[in-house]
């Protein structure tokens, strides 16, 4: 009773691809749910308007046939293959004739070589090691003595360029002193004393600026000192003056009072004395 | 007539298959003849593109006369041919989508006898309102059709227009018949909200018509 067909089930039912049983199963569902079979038509119903979309009448493209098989034999693809290594191997073979090459295999070397086979010099059998401590011993003292002479030879080379430089240079000086005439240095040596005198007058001239000038302030402090100390001077004699008019002053004074006292008390003085 | 007697010999192209199969370059040149219509059909009901369905159409036949002596058994060959075909639509359909491109016929072609759809109709020999008619109506159901998603798309074809039975629509496009079943619900259900939509139902077709 719980049976509910899906919509695969639905659809083969639609098109009428479903077995007898099932379709019997779906039928007697369909009479108790009417409106699962009125949904199916709906989609019958779907399929009836949709068949109207026509067909297009179209033409089909001419079909051109190759022949395959009576293809020719330079265009398959073992000829092409076939001819491309009898090439390559026809190619070396030429290249091999033209450059002559050698392959050698002796005392785990192998050599590959073209061309001309190179001179190879002979190689001596009974060489030991003292020989070859000879051989590079003497050509080692060869080359020292090559080394030394050389330098010998440069360092005499070199001094002479010197001594010769030396010389040609003192040549040019002596040449150019002699070249000088009397008048020239007469010249020089009135222009050396012009000089001399110009020099030693500015020399005097500024001394006896400074001089003067020195003197003249010298004589104006003194004056100046002078005047101060006479000023000091009287100032003091003006002060000794005033103490001496004071002191008199004062004696004149206390004499008259003695005066006074004496011509006023005649009798008690004598009794005081 | 010529219609019928296409499909019969479609029906009955086993012994042909074999020999295209073998070699046969005349064989393979009536396969062509005969499948060719179905194949553009199917590629434009998918498309709904003339140029993209031609694409498909040659694209298919150049693979079937290379691929065809792969074919293990013959009674496979409807089912291998609608592979190759989907195959190249769901290919173009990528192109498509990467492209932006749109085509002519996507252009409102006009009325009348100067309409492609007019030229396009193979029987215009008949009245000519009432197959302008069938041609409107053909384009506006294809429209419905074209806004189903690719899957339900696929199935709906081959199984409405081309009458493949499920087992071989389930080859074609490699999966289970209970998934191409499904498919089929959901897309004749998905046409009649689509129908519902546009108001188009028997009784308006056959007022129209």
């Amino acid at each position: 009773m719980n049976y509910k067909p899906d919509e695969s089930t639905l659809i083969a039912y639609l098109y009428g691809e479903l077995n007898e049983k099932e379709t019997k199963k779906l039928e007697s569902y369909f009479q108790q749910h009417p409106e699962e079979l009125a949904k199916l038509r709906g989609l019958d119903e779907v399929r009836g308007v949709m068949c109207h979309a026509q067909d297009k009448e179209v033409i089909a493209p001419p079909v051109f046939v190759d022949d395959a098989g009576v293809r020719p034999l330079w265009h398959s693809s073992y000829f092409r293959v076939s001819l491309g290594i009898a090439a390559s191997i026809l190619f070396i073979l030429v290249a091999g004739r033209l450059l002559g090459p050698e392959i050698n295999y002796s005392n785990g070397e192998l050599r590959i070589s073209f061309g001309k086979k190179a001179e190879q010099k002979v190689q001596q059998a009974g060489l030991t090691e003292e020989k070859v401590n000879e051989l590079i011993s003497s050509s080692l003292a060869k080359n020292n003595e090559s080394l030394e002479s050389a330098r010998t030879e440069n360092q005499k080379k070199l001094m002479q360029t010197l001594v010769d430089f030396n010389s040609k240079k003192m040549d040019a000086l002596t040449k150019t002193v002699s070249q000088a005439s009397q008048e020239q240095v007469r010249s020089f040596v009135s222009n050396l004393q012009d000089q001399n005198l110009k020099l030693m007058k500015d020399y005097f001239q500024l001394s006896t600026t400074d001089q003067k000038k020195y003197m003249e302030n010298m004589l104006v402090d003194f004056s100046n000192y002078l005047q101060e100390q006479r000023k000091q001077d009287l100032q003091y004699v003006q002060s000794k003056v005033n103490s001496l008019e004071k002191n008199n002053n004062q004696f004149k004074q206390e004499t008259e009072q003695i005066l006074t006292s004496l011509i006023s008390n005649p009798g008690k003085k004598k009794n005081n004395y | 007539m010529a219609e019928t007697l296409l499909d019969i010999a479609m029906m009955h192209s086993d012994s042909l298959i074999a020999r295209a199969r073998e070699g046969d370059k005349n064989a393979q040149g009536k396969l062509v003849q005969l499948w060719y219509k179905r194949i553009y059909n199917f590629s434009y009901k998918f498309f709904f593109d003339h140029d993209l369905a031609m694409e498909v159409s040659q694209k298919t036949f150049i693979s079937m006369h290379k691929n065809l002596a792969g074919l293990q058994e013959v009674a496979r060959f409807k089912s291998w041919l609608y592979t190759i075909a989907v195959n190249y639509c769901r290919e173009e359909t990528r192109k498509k989508k990467a492209s932006r491109s749109f085509s002519l016929h996507d252009l409102n072609p006009g009325e009348g006898e100067e309409s492609y759809r007019w030229e396009e109709s193979h029987h215009r020999n008949e009245n000519p309102e009432r197959q302008l008619r069938h041609a409107e109506l053909s384009d506006l159901l294809q429209s419905c059709l074209m806004q189903l998603s690719h899957e339900q798309r696929e199935v709906v074809i081959m199984k409405e227009y081309e009458g493949l039975k499920f087992r071989e629509i389930a080859e074609a496009l490699n999966i289970s018949e209970n998934t191409v079943k499904s498919r089929m619900y959901y897309g004749l259900d998905g046409l009649k909200k689509i129908l519902e939509q546009k108001k188009i139902t028997k009784e308006t077709i056959g007022y129209e018509l």
